[in-house]
């Protein structure tokens, strides 16, 4: 199974607890420019990752290629692909990154957000994203953790 | 008690850093065992903030409990964000981290905090993991005796 993810904290607790065991994951894939540079970061992320999962950051630039060459025999069914805004998201996938269902996590809350969801908050553009990828036909699949319910007054 | 100015017996400043409410009950639980503590601060991490203002809040946290020997973050599961953002202030403060905070941690680390932090990590550790007993099991086998 293959995961793509949408949450602002990237690999944390939710990811490494339920996630990573739910799905089987062999791969995690963070594409996200700014981790991409910082290697501190990324060390700091990996830490609790077992040592049975590779983990790599990458530009959302490269993520295609990434993704493609994380497997000698080409199959993508045990990765795990975040991103940390919706804005990325459709980034990569206007990039020619395809996926068809697209997992919201964790979006947070700012001023002039609108909660859809215990843990995620739309801005308009946000919205405008989202919007733009479902008519795609990518499935939106509002869940934290793989037991709640898909639930979003979306 | 160390007097409140502080500046003669310095002590490792400590600052819980969990999800939700957990560091806060936790640190209240101590005080119950061990009376009022001094720097010592609880920040609970929520989702739904941002994280740059979750850091600044970890951040001023560590910085009010710091007298010049340093700070102890404890924080509740290795991999999660209160863990990582603790982790990713290293750079900039004196600070060490330590997982899967526990009330026999918390005890031990607020009352070895003349010690050097080195040390008191150390302390806090192995206290974290002695705190750990099949206490049923332990029970029984003596009742057999």
């Amino acid at each position: 199974m293959l995961l793509v993810r949408i949450d602002n904290r990237l690999i944390h607790g939710q990811i490494i607890e339920t996630w990573l065991p739910y799905i089987g994951a062999k791969n995690v894939i963070v594409a996200n420019d700014e981790l991409a540079n910082d290697v501190l970061q990324q060390e700091i992320m990996s830490l609790a990752i077992p040592g049975t999962v590779e983990s790599s950051f990458v530009t959302v630039e490269t993520l295609t290629e990434a993704v493609n060459g994380s497997r000698s025999d080409g199959s993508t069914d045990d990765i795990i692909i975040l991103f940390s805004s919706c804005a990325d998201a459709k980034r990569a996938f206007d990039s020619g990154f395809d996926f068809s269902v697209l997992n919201i996590g964790n979006v947070h809350y700012s001023p002039g957000k609108k909660q859809v969801s215990p843990s995620v908050a739309l801005s308009d553009e946000d919205e405008t994203c989202l919007r733009h990828l479902n008519r795609k036909g990518v499935e939106l699949d509002f869940r934290c953790v793989p037991n709640d319910p898909i639930q979003a007054r979306f | 008690m160390t007097a409140k100015s502080g500046n003669t017996k310095a002590m490792v400043g400590v600052v819980l850093v969990t999800h939700g409410t957990f560091g806060e009950s936790l640190l209240a639980a101590a005080e119950t065992v061990m009376g009022k503590q001094e720097n010592c601060l609880a920040i609970g991490v929520d989702v739904n903030k941002g994280v740059d203002e979750t850091m600044e809040s970890i951040r001023s946290a560590i910085q009010s409990v710091e007298q010049g020997k340093g700070v102890m973050a404890l924080t509740d599961l290795f991999g999660g964000s209160p863990t990582t953002m603790s982790l990713s202030l290293m750079k900039s403060e004196n600070l060490e981290v330590i997982t899967g905070v526990n009330l026999p941690m918390v005890v031990a680390t607020l009352q070895s905090r003349d010690m050097t932090l080195d040390a008191l990590a150390a302390t806090a550790e192995s206290a974290g993991q002695q705190g750990i007993k099949v206490a049923g099991a332990m029970l029984r086998k003596k009742a057999k005796k």
